[in-house]
């Protein structure tokens, strides 16, 4: 059996979450888009526990229990109630490219990364060469594919998928780059669940004008209250 | 002596593929049968079937040529050689043979090709109609099977099989980017195989077969080499992923106890591959044919990033 190095594990994660954000931009079902992000979440956080036993700063695995917590469990679990009572299943729309082109393109993008990060590399590095490369390269291209995903889908829970995608990269960035203070993480998290929170919401009706707005968010927010509501009106 | 070896090991692996291959239909089978509730046909049914077969007469349409007739022995024996490029069990020194993965991958190309005349050759419109699919699969399909492999060629500075099989083996650390291709390949043997969101192995249904549209002309023994070659050929495949993702195991010296051992081993890997595959079976639907590309893009994507990585890094 061979002894496999920290190093190595680290690399292999970053290159599933690559994966999991292809996966995001060529996935139409809303719910798997959710899980694959809750997967990607988890993949972080994992690189967060590895980067704690290779350095053993503390920082580390809290910030790991505060990804699991927050985006492995809480963002996907609401995202998913949200899906359920939106009941919107696919996300089959795309504006100015298509998935596969939109792939294509995301691939120039992590060369273009790469080549742009190539002469940096001396200056900023802070564990290892290889692993630095790799890390800043998927976590910036990670950043610009949650992009693509925003501004290709048309669904609102989809965009919320990009931006959480966007988040995560920045998180891989900074892993590598260097060390943010744990309050301003958990800052960040905060906003994150609170952003999420807002535009799954606003998801109900960002396609309306404000009068038909409360007509189609009410139902949702007080289900008791508008049924019975309806059953007057149908009475009368 | 070393003539000697390359000929035990010609014929080991030859006859294993041969003899091995229909399990794992049987065994897909056996575990999507068990998602659906089912018990599933026994493990040997495949081998029933192909003993069935071959004793069947073969029945040629008035209307078809000799390419009916040679289709199944071209593609036979292009698996065949195909075969001779895999080591499966048992990896014989590097010498300086003949052939490379391109090669490989022509050979399997080569079987394809015939099978999709001898679906126009018989002129019913539904060997047509599986010909113009698969034809339109491999369009897309082709290109990313040529970058996987020439990632995996980047990847171990080889272009031959063994060859890889042996930098898998050798390798300390696991190359990340072996990851990446394992996914690649994943999805080229669910493609080639014929498995679910691709076409369907089960059914007969019109509108969505595939392989099976285009073998409907082909009885009797020539059948039964369609569906052997068939078989191979996602053997093939699946050792190509197996050795090189988890190459422990592999015996590279020729004595009776590491052949043993390599081939439990490789048995066991393949198995848990086979499952693999056939829980992703079940936990897809079919997809819409202008969909495929996209599933396509996936393995094209990873084999793009693998060759950045390779290349670049």
């Amino acid at each position: 059996m061979t002894v496999v190095p920290m190093e190595n594990i680290s690399q292999m994660l970053m290159v599933l979450v690559l994966a999991t954000a292809a996966i995001i931009i060529m996935k139409r079902d809303i719910r798997s888009l959710i899980k694959t992000y809750a997967f990607q979440s988890l993949l972080v956080a994992v690189m967060a526990v590895v980067f704690y036993i290779e350095t053993g700063i503390i920082t580390l695995l809290l910030l790991a229990i505060l990804f699991t917590v927050s985006k492995v469990l809480i963002i996907p679990y609401f995202m998913g109630k949200v899906q359920r009572k939106l009941n919107i299943k696919r996300d089959v729309q795309f504006h100015f490219l298509s998935p596969i082109t939109a792939l294509i393109v995301s691939l120039f993008i992590i060369l273009f990364v790469y080549l742009a990060f190539t002469p940096l590399i001396g200056e900023l590095n802070r564990f290892n060469s290889s692993l630095f490369t790799l890390g800043v390269t998927i976590g910036v291209s990670l950043v610009f594919m949650g992009m693509i995903v925003i501004f290709t889908r048309k669904q609102t829970l989809t965009d919320v998928v990009g931006y959480l995608t966007m988040e995560n990269g920045v998180v891989l960035f900074s892993l590598f780059l260097t060390e943010l203070p744990l309050l301003i993480e958990i800052l960040i998290i905060i906003d994150l669940i609170m952003l999420t929170l807002i535009a799954t919401i606003l998801a109900f009706g960002i396609d309306s004008t404000i009068e038909e707005f409360h007509s189609r968010l009410n139902p949702f927010m007080h289900p008791k209250e508008s049924a019975e509501k309806k059953t007057e009106e149908d009475t009368q | 002596m070393n003539i000697l070896l390359l000929l035990a090991y010609g014929i080991i692996n030859t006859f294993f593929v041969l003899l091995v291959s229909p399990l794992f239909i049987s065994l897909i089978k056996k575990v999507k049968a068990h998602t659906q509730g089912r018990k599933g046909p026994s493990l040997l049914q495949t081998y029933r079937n192909l003993a069935k077969l071959l004793k069947k007469e073969t029945v040629y349409s008035k209307n078809s040529s000799w390419i009916m007739r040679a289709t199944p022995i071209i593609n036979i024996a292009a698996l065949l050689v195909a075969s001779l490029f895999v080591p499966m069990i048992y990896l014989p020194e590097p010498t300086n043979l003949v052939g490379n993965i391109i090669l490989f991958l022509y050979l399997l190309a080569l079987a394809k090709f015939f099978m999709a005349l001898a679906g126009l050759d018989a002129g019913s419109t539904f060997g047509g109609m599986g010909s113009s699919r698969e034809m339109a699969i491999s369009a897309l399909i082709e290109p990313v099977i040529i970058l996987v492999f020439a990632s995996l060629a980047f990847a171990y500075n080889t272009v031959s099989i063994p060859d890889m099989f042996r930098g898998a083996l050798a390798s300390t650390v696991f190359d990340p980017v072996i990851l990446l291709i394992a996914i690649s390949l994943f999805i080229i043997i669910i493609v080639e195989s014929s498995r679910v969101p691709v076409d369907n192995p089960e059914t007969h249904l019109e509108l969505t077969m595939i392989h099976e549209a285009m073998i409907l002309e082909q009885s009797g023994k020539n059948l039964a080499m369609m569906e052997l070659s068939s078989a191979m050929k996602q053997l093939l495949l699946m050792g190509v992923l197996v050795n090189i993702l988890f190459p422990w195991g592999l015996a590279s010296d020729f004595s009776p106890a590491s052949i043993a051992v390599s081939l439990l081993a490789f048995l066991v890997k393949a198995i848990i591959l086979a499952v693999v595959i056939g829980l992703f079976e079940s936990s897809c639907a079919k997809s819409r044919f202008f969909r495929l590309p996209g599933l396509f893009a996936i393995a094209l994507f990873l084999a793009m990033v693998t060759l950045i990585i390779e290349v670049f890094a």
